[in-house]
């Protein structure tokens, strides 16, 4: 019976098919009473946003239903609804959704309220440019970037000082450095048991995730294999880095880095409070991404968008509007380390003068979004978090020689294209 | 008159009324309106909540397209024979279907013996076996993930403390430690079923045996198990249903990983649902599932009310 039940979900009949709120300033959904329902990730529930909601409550005399999940909970819950025919007013994404949605017809057109409000609010202008490509679809914008981050090297600078290392820049000088930092209990660095992790190494090695001219993927394929083998090899051959742990918890590495029990990481600025408030007294650096054949880094961060079959849209955008603004932004940053998209924050005192959000705002220049040709072809769900996950999964936990584990993904990938 | 008052039957001895005709037609139709209206909530209940959505499986089952709106006929069942990512994760399935029934009978048996003697505290035990059966697999899993953590886990911790060397459980042998959990947590409860049909078998069928000779073993093999067979058969349908469509332990546990090593069956199924957004696929397999578990379980009836015995 359980089994029968989440398929199910998809199938809720009676799902409206002539409500779609369209159009911008004046359609439905102009507010006066009632709620506007709002799904947001748990861990950006700051206070910055808080004072934002409260004005917006009371300019509007409507309650802001904030739901919180986390981003696996969310993605059902929102599948659940779209499929239901009864989605939330506005979606935070964890980074893809937006074009995946923009593609199915379930997420609303943006355009109009971006031709009506965008210069007031600096749209596109004032945003990082990779982010408006990330959240458009067909030459139309469907997302605005809430979140702008990107993956760095975090080390402990007093053990590096302690080992007389310096913070590494290129593959050579990093597997140096773990080998010395490794001993004692500690590890020298710490993979991620999350695949997206593995992609900063892809990325310095050249590798494409997926080349629509050639509907190829991991493409170069032998620099691909080096890449991983190369993380794996970590792992296994010269035991500079503990096994990752099979889950879908993303902080292993962070609790090791905080715990004394690790030296390096690579990660995003969302563990920067954590380790802050576990470990005030680590002295944490953030160094640029290191560099093979190229310096490159990981782009991630999160996007807002109104579900085609919202009941507000209008209430959706402003809020949208509100909750994008430069002074909140800010406040986030000092509340929660937390980056963002604007050109405008990223030259603010507030980000200029913090070593941390410096350096991360400065990956922003060769982060790469590295599976947006892969979204497009409405695949990515299957390829990327089922195959990409065995595949990363298989060499660096099951020791599994790259070039056997990526031949096996890229066969069974190509099924699912050509499917 | 008289003689009729006299032969007539006193009221004990008078047959039952039967209403007859038209009248007891109207009766029984009140009866039987009466006894649908009292059943109307548990139709409704049990319409709107499982036979509506098994239906609704089944129509989207030969659908394709992320809303289940396209007919694709039989391609999804085509493509679950040919699926090697499903036929991973129905044999890791059985795997730890049969593992954690068999797990389950054993071991509760084997408590129930124990706890069925006349010891002190047996009590406090069996509360204490059955408290991991009370709480949410969600709870159990995020416990035993922290507990298994092989850098911050307390186990190694231990292990450490002792000089023994640390392991890597959810690495080197995820699927046996998946199991071994599932059956920290269900054991108490087959426990106390074992235990209610232990206390149900009469004390003189032992002393008639003993009386004749027959040693533990033999009273084990020839009374005990025999007459705890509807017992048995009880949970061992359950324990492969539950098996079968274990999800929580890949869910917090493990994520399926590492490799698929754990991709338990419906954890697939929401994946190819949620993170793949097939629907009408997920919905293939949920039903292919429906009627493994239907074969499953009549062959467990079938054997074993064949072995059942009354003395």
């Amino acid at each position: 019976m359980a089994g029968l039940a989440a398929p199910w979900l998809s199938s809720c009949a009676g799902a409206p098919e002539d409500d779609a709120s369209t159009g911008a300033s004046g359609g439905s959904g102009g507010g006066g009473g009632g709620d506007l329902t709002v799904y947001w990730n748990a861990g950006h529930a700051y206070a910055a946003y808080d004072k934002v909601i409260a004005e917006f409550q009371e300019e509007h005399g409507v309650t802001v239903n904030m739901q919180k999940y986390q981003w696996d909970d969310l993605r059902t819950r929102l599948l659940s609804d779209l499929a239901s025919g009864n989605p939330p007013d506005l979606v935070e994404e964890s980074g893809g959704w937006v074009q995946e949605f923009a593609t199915t017809g379930d997420a609303l057109s943006l355009q109009e309220y971006v031709d009506a409000d965008g210069e007031e609010m600096g749209f596109p202008e004032d945003w990082q440019p990779k982010t408006i490509s990330r959240n458009s679809y067909e030459g139309e914008v469907y997302g605005i970037q809430l979140h702008l981050t990107c993956t760095m090297l975090l080390y402990n600078r007093a053990m590096l000082d302690a080992a007389g290392v310096e913070v590494p820049t290129t593959w050579d000088d990093f597997l140096d450095a773990a080998t010395r930092l490794t001993g004692d209990g500690v590890y020298g660095f710490a993979l991620n048991q999350d695949r997206s992790y593995s992609w900063p190494w892809l990325l310095q090695n050249g590798v494409r995730y997926y080349d629509p001219d050639g509907g190829d993927l991991l493409v170069p394929r032998d620099k691909a294999i080096e890449a991983l083998q190369f993380q794996a090899d970590l792992v296994h051959r010269h035991q500079v880095a503990p096994v990752p742990t099979p889950g879908t918890d993303y902080s292993g590495p962070q609790k090791l880095l905080s715990a004394g029990r690790a030296a390096m990481i690579l990660t995003g600025p969302w563990d920067l409070a954590p380790i802050q408030q576990t470990s005030p007294d680590l002295n944490l650096g953030v160094a640029p991404a290191l560099a093979n054949d190229v310096q490159a880094t990981v782009q991630a961060g999160t996007s807002v968008f109104i579900p085609r079959k919202a009941k507000n849209p209008d209430l959706a955008w402003d809020f949208i509007k509100r909750i994008t603004a430069l002074d909140v932004e800010k406040a986030a940053t000092e509340e929660a380390g937390m980056l963002m998209p604007r050109l405008s924050w990223a030259e603010d005192p507030v980000v200029q003068e913090n070593e941390r959000y410096a350096a991360f705002a400065e990956g922003f220049a060769y982060a790469v979004d590295y599976t947006e040709d892969l979204r497009l072809t409405g695949k990515s769900g299957e390829i990327n978090e089922q195959l990409y996950n065995t595949l990363y999964q298989d060499v660096v936990m099951n020791n599994t020689p790259a070039e056997t584990a990526v031949d096996t993904f890229v066969t069974e990938a190509r099924k699912v294209l050509d499917a | 008159m008289s003689a009729a008052t006299t032969t007539a039957p006193s009221p004990s001895e008078a047959p039952p009324l039967r209403p007859r005709g038209p009248f007891r037609r109207s009766l029984n139709r009140r009866y039987v309106i009466t006894a649908y209206l009292f059943l109307l909530p548990a139709f409704a209940f049990f319409g709107l909540m499982f036979y509506l959505p098994i239906g609704n499986v089944i129509a989207n089952s030969f659908n394709t397209g992320p809303q289940a709106d396209v007919y694709a006929g039989l391609e999804n069942y085509r493509r679950a024979l040919d699926d090697s990512a499903v036929h991973n994760s129905f044999t890791v399935t059985v795997v730890f279907g049969a593992a954690t029934t068999i797990g389950a009978i054993v071991l509760g048996l084997g408590l129930a013996m124990v706890l069925n003697q006349r010891l002190r505290g047996r009590v406090v035990f069996r509360a204490m076996l059955l408290v991991p059966y009370l709480t949410s697999v969600a709870i159990i899993g995020l416990l035993w993930r922290n507990i298994l953590d092989p850098q911050l886990g307390i186990l190694n911790r231990v292990l450490s403390d002792l000089g023994l060397p640390t392991q890597t459980w959810l690495n080197t042998h995820p699927l046996a430690t998946i199991i071994a959990v599932t059956l920290w947590m269900n054991v108490g409860y087959t426990m106390v079923l074992f235990l209610a049909g232990l206390q149900g078998i009469p004390e003189e069928f032992y002393e008639a045996a003993t009386v004749d000779g027959a040693g533990p073993w033999q009273r084990f093999w020839r009374i005990t198990l025999p007459l705890l067979t509807p017992t048995t058969l009880f949970v061992s349908v359950m324990a492969v249903i539950s098996g079968l469509q274990a999800f929580g332990q890949a869910y917090i546990i493990t994520g399926g990983g590492p490799a698929d090593r754990t991709d338990l069956y419906i954890f697939h199924v929401f994946n190819v649902a949620f993170t793949s957004r097939d629907f009408g696929y997920a919905s293939a397999l949920s039903f292919l599932l429906f009627l493994v578990i239907v074969l499953f379980t009549v062959v467990q009836l079938r054997l074993g009310r064949r072995g059942e015995v009354q003395y």
